[in-house]
């Protein structure tokens, strides 16, 4: 069982890991309501899918499981879960928990 | 540094002698076959895979990197057919595209990601000297490799700020189950065309795979062929 709060603090731990890597301090400083994809987003389409490989990772040795964040389920949502760090959370919770 | 391999397609021919050779030469190897197994080593691992079962690649990838890196990943699964593009009937193309493209498309895609989590890692994507040659009688075969030459570039160009190399390495007849069905007055021909008349044997062939993965100078997204084209 992974609870909301432990997927954020991932998505958050991961974030400020690729910031320093990356170079982009303001991800360090990443909260729940950080824009990852899209206009303004924090990430570019490169670092986006560095987050998602690595943070699949993160969830195996978290959680013992195996989750595939970028499928076709994820792609055909209404809204992304890869639009906030708090959705893409709230998706490993459901992903993890299913 | 101990380097581990996942090569496709390693149940005999040219992924069982590359296996056998990057094994010599002290690398891990995971072999995905549907076949039987038919290399025992203590370093290699045997996963029955098909590689146009997406979930099934998912899988057993992810349990790979599980236990460790996956420092390269050779594309070598495939399958070929000749026909007129008049006579191939849809289903002949259909799966050779399933095979070729997709199987190549799906490892790509899963240890793609273990090695964007590395930061490092090489790709080789075996083509065929078929698509510079524009060989007739071959569409839907040179058709599917001509996908994955190009699926090679943009993947390249993708995955090289992660430090993920992808090349494409490519062949003409080598003396393999694939070929036996070809005529010989037609072999003859082709190596002729790329300057090979004595035709690849699976040694040059493995060969030449293993001087590409030691040759950290070749560009990503490099297509490399065994001829004089």
């Amino acid at each position: 069982m992974l609870t909301r709060e432990q997927s954020l603090a991932l998505v958050l731990r991961r974030l400020a890991l690729l910031g320093k890597e990356l170079g982009k301090p303001a991800l360090e400083q990443a909260d729940e309501q950080t824009r990852l994809f899209g206009e303004a987003a924090a990430l570019d389409s490169i670092g986006l899918v560095t987050l998602i490989a690595d943070l699949e990772e993160d969830i195996r040795v978290a959680t013992g499981k195996t989750v595939f964040l970028a499928d076709e389920k994820a792609m055909s949502r209404l809204t992304s879960p890869f639009r906030r760090t708090g959705l893409l959370a709230e998706y490993v919770v459901e992903l993890v928990n299913r | 540094m101990p380097s581990t391999a996942l090569i496709t397609g390693t149940s005999r021919g040219l992924g069982l002698a590359l296996a056998e050779r990057l094994l010599a030469d002290g690398w891990t190897v995971h072999g995905f076959a549907r076949g039987p197994k038919t290399l025992v080593h203590p370093r290699f691992r045997s996963h029955a895979v098909d590689v146009t079962d997406e979930a099934a690649v998912r899988i057993a990838i992810a349990a790979i990197a599980a236990e460790g890196r996956i420092d390269l990943l050779v594309n070598n699964a495939g399958t070929a057919s000749l026909n007129s593009v008049l006579l191939t009937p849809g289903e002949v193309a259909a799966t050779l595209m399933r095979v070729n493209y997709l199987g190549a498309f799906h490892c790509l895609q899963a240890a793609g990601k273990v090695m964007v989590r590395q930061r490092s890692g090489l790709v080789i994507n075996l083509t065929t000297v078929a698509v510079p040659l524009v060989l007739e009688g071959e569409a839907a075969y040179v058709a599917s490799k001509a996908a994955v030459e190009a699926l090679t570039k943009v993947a390249a160009a993708e995955l090289a700020p992660q430090g993920v190399r992808i090349l494409a390495a490519g062949f003409g007849p080598v003396d393999t189950a694939l070929t036996r069905a070809v005529p010989r007055g037609k072999l003859a021909e082709i190596n002729e065309r790329i300057g090979r008349p004595q035709g690849t044997t699976i040694p040059q062939a493995v060969d030449f795979l293993v001087a590409l993965i030691g040759d950290a100078s070749v560009p990503s997204g490099s297509v490399r062929y065994l001829a004089s084209l």
